[in-house]
């Protein structure tokens, strides 16, 4: 289970951070940094500055994302922001714009 | 559905959460938590700031006013330092509250309740009067107990009471206003009234010798001093 899950129909204005996975399927708007794995699921608005381990995003996404191991663009998802990451996949579908860095 | 959502033990918010749904706080909030559902704060949750929902169960540390729609319950191991209000509230043995608490619906109970306030003297002049706890015991043993409940509460002698606290106010340089009424009368038994006049001589006395040294020490190191304070600045 996921250590944090901030639903649908909730909004966060601020920064979370922690050392656990998070999933949003709400909105968020601010930072989110953490050291383990991030996922945005379909009905996720994010506006935020992503650090994490790895960042999987079915819904959209503005903002800079690092993170250490992986990111994924899932069919459906959009992402505007830079990336920082080792490996990095955009499936089919998906809808990117932004700066990428894989040189980690 | 909703979904329910959980602040999980490791995740730090400073921001404020809002929306619908229920929430579970089992790390730690910086900001205002406002949401439709229910609110749970586990035993290791900490929040800072006001949080406002339909039933509130609380387990951790609260520094924030409650607000709950329907129930706020704080179960053994709370620690709510804050306002709570809501139209059940819940506070178990071993919780700890510091706060106004009030369950609405009172207001209604409150004017039938005002004729028997006279029960709760107690309260009011230790809100009131905090620095009265030197002199209350002996004015209440001297004459007038009822004086503090009449001066809070009751509407008809309150302007006789005004004047007799005016008039004192001026003279008493420091604690314990309300009292004053009560020392004039009984100028004897004010042995606490003396001692405080012996306070207050004492203080300027301390300055006199104290300003003389200081002229003497800014003349010599004026530019120093100017210097250090610019620079601890």
């Amino acid at each position: 289970m996921a250590g944090t899950v901030i639903g649908e129909g909730l909004t966060i204005e601020g920064d979370i951070s922690g050392d656990e996975e998070i999933v949003i399927h709400g909105n968020l708007r601010g930072r989110l940094t953490t050291t383990d794995a991030v996922t945005v699921s379909g009905t996720a608005v994010v506006g935020a500055d992503i650090t994490g381990a790895s960042l999987s995003v079915a819904g959209q996404v503005t903002g800079d994302v690092t993170a250490s191991e992986r990111v994924d663009i899932q069919a459906g998802g959009k992402l505007v922001g830079d990336i920082k990451a080792a490996r990095f996949t955009i499936a089919d579908g998906a809808s990117f714009k932004g700066n990428v860095d894989m040189e980690v | 559905m909703t979904e329910a959502s959980v602040i999980g033990a490791g995740t730090v918010i400073s921001g404020h959460v809002r929306g619908q749904g229920s929430l579970e706080i089992l790390g730690r909030v910086e900001g205002d938590v406002s949401v439709t559902g229910n609110v749970a704060i586990g035993a290791a949750g900490r929040v800072r700031g006001n949080i406002s929902a339909a039933e509130l169960r609380i387990s951790g540390h609260v520094q924030g006013d409650l607000r709950g729609t329907v129930a706020v319950l704080l179960e053994s191991g709370a620690r709510v330092v804050g306002d709570i209000s809501a139209p059940r509230v819940g506070i178990a043995p071993g919780a700890l509250a510091r706060g106004h608490v009030q369950t609405d619906g009172e207001p209604a109970f409150a004017g039938a309740r005002a004729p028997a306030a006279a029960s709760r003297p107690v309260a009011p002049p230790a809100r009131t009067a905090p620095a009265a706890a030197v002199s209350p015991t002996a004015n209440k043993l001297e004459a007038k107990p009822v004086a503090f409940p009449t001066k809070v509460e009751a509407k008809a002698p309150p302007v006789p009471a005004k004047f007799e606290v005016k008039a004192p106010l001026p003279p008493p340089p420091k604690l314990a206003p309300p009292k004053p009424e009560l020392r004039r009368p009984e100028p004897p038994r004010a042995a606490p009234a003396p001692s405080q006049p012996e306070f207050t001589p004492v203080r300027p006395l301390k300055p006199e010798p104290r300003r003389p040294p200081p002229p003497v020490v800014p003349v010599l190191s004026k530019g120093i001093k100017a210097k250090k304070k610019k620079s601890g600045d």
